[in-house]
């Protein structure tokens, strides 16, 4: 059996809306966020997660790590069902939710830290040398003393990504972790995910809306719309099987996030 | 940042050390015109010790009300801890450095006072010790008490006017606004069973010797069952809350 195995998933929501003038009572539409939704993810894979604003990403991955119970439908991740065996299956993985924070506002991140250590009762050892791993990668060694309230945007989401990987999780999910970050961040945290994939062989399922962190990061994609899978397989089968229009190209200009980058660094930003 | 927890931690002090003259300043007015059975002395030491550990008693975590409406509870979630546990540790410790703060200042200040103002000793030794132990499991209930309205909160999503309602609920059977053993007889053998007597009025009563050292088995088994019964429902409710969940905001 595959590592992450989702057979015939469902969710709905209930959303009351505002009483419409003349009516008694409010009327109550039916959000089948999730209708029968199946895929398989081996351990170790890379996976980008894509689909239009409110297709279900974040219902999925809410109830692959636990938050949320499904109406209906099986889910196995390495053998445990995420929300009845709650405890031992969140201890192995990380979540990055990137418009939320995890971190506690008014205190250095070192602090924040060593909290997160003692929820996940890491020991000593392995949280020095994993942190240290973690700063370098993602270049936090300098901000470790300041709080969270005075980083940058980028900052602050290089901080929760190293937070959401202090325990060494065999499986990540991340929901939009590059949102309002800039060319050099964005490629820095690619970079980094990349390593944390094939070195420590840890399975990502990356859920996002920019195309380039999923060309960059991805070989495999699932596609999902109004709740349900559309497309699931290579993203170079689904480049060329929609990409009808040709065009060609005389001189080959790199991707323009590199050309940012470099200009960027040019100017000593 | 820390300038502003001296000034919140001062600017409560005085305010509760005004509430706590204005109130003996009442019931000295009122001693001088009708003597009541319970000794004046007593009455001061009650309006003390509640004003001293005021900040056990009032609701005051709007960083755990604002993770559940924006939905950043969804981290919570996905750590590997007990729910309930984390949150009551949460309310427990917040409650214990509030009110620890403030009371020791405030209690070296009510007993300088001159005599018929300020803090009595208290009617023992073992009193003394009995009463400690009684503000502890007062500790452990309010704590169980305030995380039934946080998964109330869960459901509602706004704690205020629920707060509110269990706040002024809370201050008068709880004995702030006044003192339960002023009460009529009849009321406070009711008054003393409930919930809210078991936070502060029964660690006074043990303190003052109103509940004789005798007397003090029952008082505290009281206190331990409904801090034992708040704990369950609590639990309970969390763990219903969980399967209804839904994350705010997307």
């Amino acid at each position: 059996m595959s590592y992450i195995s989702v057979d015939h998933l469902c969710k709905t929501f209930t959303v009351r809306k505002k009483r419409e003038k003349g009516s008694l009572m409010r009327e109550k539409e039916t959000i089948h966020a999730l209708k029968d939704v199946s895929f398989e993810i081996e351990k170790g894979e890379l996976v980008g997660y894509i689909g239009p604003n409110g297709a279900g990403k974040s219902t999925t991955v809410k109830i692959l790590s636990g938050i949320l119970v499904p109406e209906n439908g099986k889910v196995s991740v390495g053998g445990m069902t995420p929300w009845t065996d709650r405890k031992a299956h969140v201890r192995r993985i990380g979540v990055v939710f990137g418009q939320r924070s995890q971190l506690w506002w008014d205190v250095p991140l070192l602090d924040s830290y060593s909290l997160l250590r003692d929820i996940y009762r890491v020991s000593e050892a392995d949280y020095q040398k994993r942190l240290n791993e973690l700063t370098e990668a993602l270049q936090l060694g300098n901000l470790l003393r300041t709080p969270l309230r005075l980083l940058s945007l980028g900052q602050r989401m290089r901080a929760e990504l190293c937070g959401s990987l202090l325990h060494s999780p065999e499986l990540l999910f991340l929901d939009e972790p590059t949102i309002g970050l800039d060319a050099v961040s964005k490629l820095a945290l690619r970079d980094f995910l990349l390593w944390e994939n094939q070195e420590k062989g840890t399975t990502i399922l990356l859920t996002t809306h920019d195309m380039e962190d999923i060309a960059a990061l991805c070989p495999r994609v699932m596609v999902i719309g109004h709740g349900e899978k559309l497309y699931d397989g290579g993203l170079q089968e689904m480049l060329s099987k929609y990409d009808t229009k040709r065009t060609v190209q005389v001189e080959e200009h790199r991707n323009i996030d590199h050309v940012i980058a470099d200009m960027y660094r040019d100017l000593g930003i | 940042m820390e300038t502003q927890y001296r000034g919140a931690v001062l600017g409560g002090l005085i305010c509760q050390l005004f509430f706590g003259i204005v109130l003996v300043a009442i019931y000295r007015a009122l001693y001088a015109g009708k003597p009541q059975t319970m000794p004046l002395s007593h009455v001061t030491t009650y309006v003390w010790l509640q004003q001293a550990f005021f900040r056990m008693l009032v609701a005051t975590d709007p960083e755990l009300l604002d993770k559940i409406r924006t939905g950043a509870i969804a981290y919570d979630l996905c750590r590997p801890l007990h729910l309930y546990g984390y949150y009551y540790a949460r309310i427990l410790a917040q409650k214990l450095t509030g009110s620890v703060l403030r009371a020791l200042p405030m209690l070296v200040f009510a007993a300088l006072l001159p005599e018929g103002w300020g803090l009595c000793l208290p009617a023992s030794v073992p009193a003394l010790l009995l009463a400690l132990l009684g503000l502890i499991l007062g500790l452990f209930c309010v704590s169980a008490l305030e995380n039934i309205t946080m998964a109330f909160t869960m459901r509602t999503l706004d704690p205020r006017g629920m707060q509110g309602m269990l706040n002024l609920l809370m201050m008068t059977l709880a004995g702030n606004i006044l003192p339960l053993t002023l009460f009529p007889d009849s009321w406070q053998r009711v008054i003393t069973l409930l919930p809210y007597a078991q936070l502060l009025d029964t660690p006074i009563r043990l303190y003052t010797g109103e509940y004789a050292v005798s007397q003090a088995p029952e008082a505290l088994l009281i206190q331990i069952c409904w801090t034992a019964l708040l704990v369950f429902i609590g639990c309970t409710f969390w763990r219903t809350n969980q399967r209804k969940l839904i994350i705010q905001g997307g």
